[in-house]
């Protein structure tokens, strides 16, 4: 099933890896990601398509919530961000 | 002030009083820095030992402990040490020397990212770029380690930091971590199913000890007299010979145990996490019940089972709210039918040594005993069969399930109490994996008591391999064992043999009345096997039983 986190992120040493390494080890393929880096705010904006036979992509959230490089996670409804992600990405 | 003196200043100010470590290249100027401390620095004899020191001073202090080590191979080996806490939740802050930055990515001598390898099992880490950023780094990897579940932090330090002139004051604002309230409506609700529960379970594990939630939770417990049935570490969070404790659940547990959670209606599980070892086949874990679920971390609640109230928080906070008046009569009448049903047996035949009887009789001789534990069939043993009055009395690697953690953690154990008195219980397999921290013991005059119970096998290995895998055994006989009783006088300790039933009497007292450290090597017979046992795969329902020689 595929799900769509948007992840806001410190923009400090591993805190990408770090959220990737979390969704690939809980069991999750991330098959497409965009990142955009806000400098003033010292943030990073990820949004992140994931895709999982059974696992709870709300667990999933949580888990990646409470990495201390994580501020914000935002879970999408299923479906529709997937089309979304690919037309933004298309433009 | 160089950066290695603000680090140990900030150590010291954080009420460090011991650091577990071993020394090498990058991390020297540490070292040289700790030499003007009131820091004391236990040597290990290699750096596993060092982490798993650290995690064992933790359990048994409830305070975070801290790992030194150099970089590249020191850094690599505290990684068993470092996964360990990381399993067990275990605050620890593991400190490592880095190659200097200039070189840092050009493969230098003694060079390991070892911020990325241990990524996977740590609560967080810090690479420290800048000497003036160590005050605050350190005062957040031991709020990390510490706050909501406790878990490692990694802080690595390049030597070009650790030698660099800062005028930052080591004066810095600590934090504490915040108690947080459970959800008001998750605790309505909780109430509800427990006012409406007939054949309630407390499923209790080792969060409660994290959070200090022992008194809350034996005043719940108590009070209630809903039946307690505890994981490897939950053991201890109601004495074991409390009337309503029916014993450890799961692959080796009590069956009394097993058959109250699935026959029950609700559970209510404080500070556990529905581990496969715990709830064997989960879809046929206690098929009838609903579920309270307990904990700090909020990821935990729902991860493997659906929690119909889920009270994230403060344990404290969320025992003190559950009703106690209740009308389960018949149901505290069933459980302590089976609880009588399923005492264990000491009766074993042969005059060999019965090791869990053994086990139950050191510690009814010493009710105070810590004991720490190696991993394997022993494990097990004690698990079932000790009587513990108190939690931090059991020491074990629940979680990794980490042969050689039994004489580390019980050399960290004795650091944070010298005037405990401490048990390792270890295999001839675990003490192989860290034989090296008998001198550790030996440098530090450290009063361990070890009984290593020798099969001359991989016991639990073996066991499968006869229950599993059609008695085709491999690489699990270890006849070629060395003669334990003179390694360890070749380490200074005292030691002595073990072979018949009729000698463990004496051997006990032996163990208990020796000031000093003291090795017992008990022989049994290789063919002994753990009962009962969940075989893998399988529900709570289906308990193997047999005949222990």
């Amino acid at each position: 099933m595929n799900h769509t986190l948007k992840l806001t992120i410190q923009r400090v040493e591993g805190a990408l890896i770090r959220a990737l390494g979390l969704i690939e080890r809980r069991g999750f393929a991330v098959t497409s990601i965009n990142a955009e880096a806000d400098a003033a705010a010292q943030q990073m904006e990820l949004t992140i398509e994931v895709r999982s036979a059974g696992r709870s992509a709300d667990v999933l959230a949580r888990q990646i919530e409470k990495l201390f490089d994580v501020r914000a996670v935002t879970l999408m409804p299923a479906e529709e961000p997937a089309v979304a992600l690919e037309e933004s990405m298309a433009c | 002030m160089k950066g290695a003196q603000l680090l140990v200043r900030a150590l010291e100010q954080e009420g460090v009083d011991v650091v577990f470590g071993y020394p090498g290249g990058a991390i020297m100027p540490v070292y040289d820095a700790l030499l003007d401390s009131p820091i004391r620095h236990i040597l290990a004899r290699h750096e596993q030992g060092a982490a798993l020191s650290a995690d064992g001073y933790a359990r048994a202090s409830g305070r975070t402990g801290v790992c030194i080590a150099t970089s590249g191979p020191g850094a690599t080996n505290l990684v068993t040490g470092i996964a360990n806490a990381y399993m067990d939740s275990i605050p620890v802050v593991a400190i490592t020397g880095q190659v200097p930055t200039p070189v840092l990515g050009t493969d230098a001598f003694q060079e390991v990212d070892i911020f990325g390898i241990t990524m996977p099992i740590v609560k967080h880490s810090f690479m420290i770029r800048r000497a003036e950023d160590i005050p605050r780094i350190i005062s957040e990897a031991f709020y990390i380690a510490a706050e909501g579940r406790p878990g490692p932090v990694l802080v690595d330090l390049p030597k070009d930091v650790a030698n660099a002139e800062t005028t930052v004051p080591p004066i810095f604002e600590m934090k504490s971590p915040v108690r947080r309230r459970p959800d008001p409506d998750q605790v309505e609700e909780a109430c509800r199913l427990i006012r409406q529960a007939e054949r309630p379970v407390l499923y209790v594990g080792g969060g409660v000890i994290m959070a200090r939630a022992v008194d809350a939770f034996r005043k719940y417990a108590f009070a209630s007299r809903i039946p307690v049935v505890a994981t490897l570490k939950g053991i201890g969070a109601v004495p074991t010979r409390h009337a309503d404790y029916l014993g450890m659940l799961g692959m080796h547990g009590n069956l009394a145990a097993n058959k109250a959670v699935q026959a029950s209606d609700l559970l209510i599980c404080v500070g556990a996490r529905f581990d496969d070892r715990a709830t064997g086949r989960l879809d046929g874990f206690a098929p009838t019940a609903k579920v309270i679920h307990m904990d700090a971390d909020p990821s935990e609640i729902g991860k493997l089972r659906h929690a119909d109230a889920g009270l994230l928080g403060d344990l404290r906070y969320a025992l003190e709210s559950m009703p106690t008046d209740l009308s389960i009569e018949p149901w505290q009448a069933w459980c302590a039918e089976r609880r009588e049903e399923h005492q264990w047996r000491y009766d074993a035949p042969g005059e060999g040594v019965y090791v869990p009887d053994m086990l139950r009789r050191l510690t009814e001789a010493d009710k105070n005993l810590t004991i720490t534990c190696d991993v394997g069939q022993h494990q097990m043993w004690v698990a079932q069969h000790c009587h513990f009055q108190h939690p931090q009395q059991h020491l074990t690697s629940a979680g990794l399930g980490t042969m050689g953690f039994g004489i580390p953690a019980g050399i960290g154990a004795l650091m944070a109490d010298p005037t405990a008195r401490v048990l390792t219980v270890t295999g001839d397999g675990s003490i192989m994996m860290n034989l090296q921290e008998l001198q550790t013991i030996r440098r530090y005059d450290l009063p361990l008591k070890i009984l290593l119970v020798d099969n001359a096998s991989l016991g639990m290995v073996r066991q499968w391999q006869e229950l599993f895998h059609e008695e085709r055994y491999h690489e699990v006989h270890l006849s070629d064992n060395p003669d334990f009783v003179v390694v360890a006088r070749s380490f200074g300790i005292e030691a002595f043999r073990v072979t018949r039933r009729d000698q463990v009497d004496g051997a006990i007292r032996r163990l208990l009345a020796t000031e000093g450290a003291i090795l017992a090597h008990v022989c049994i017979d290789p063919k002994t096997n753990v009962w009962p046992l969940v075989p893998p795969g399988q529900t709570n329902d289906v308990m193997l039983e047999g005949i222990s020689a």
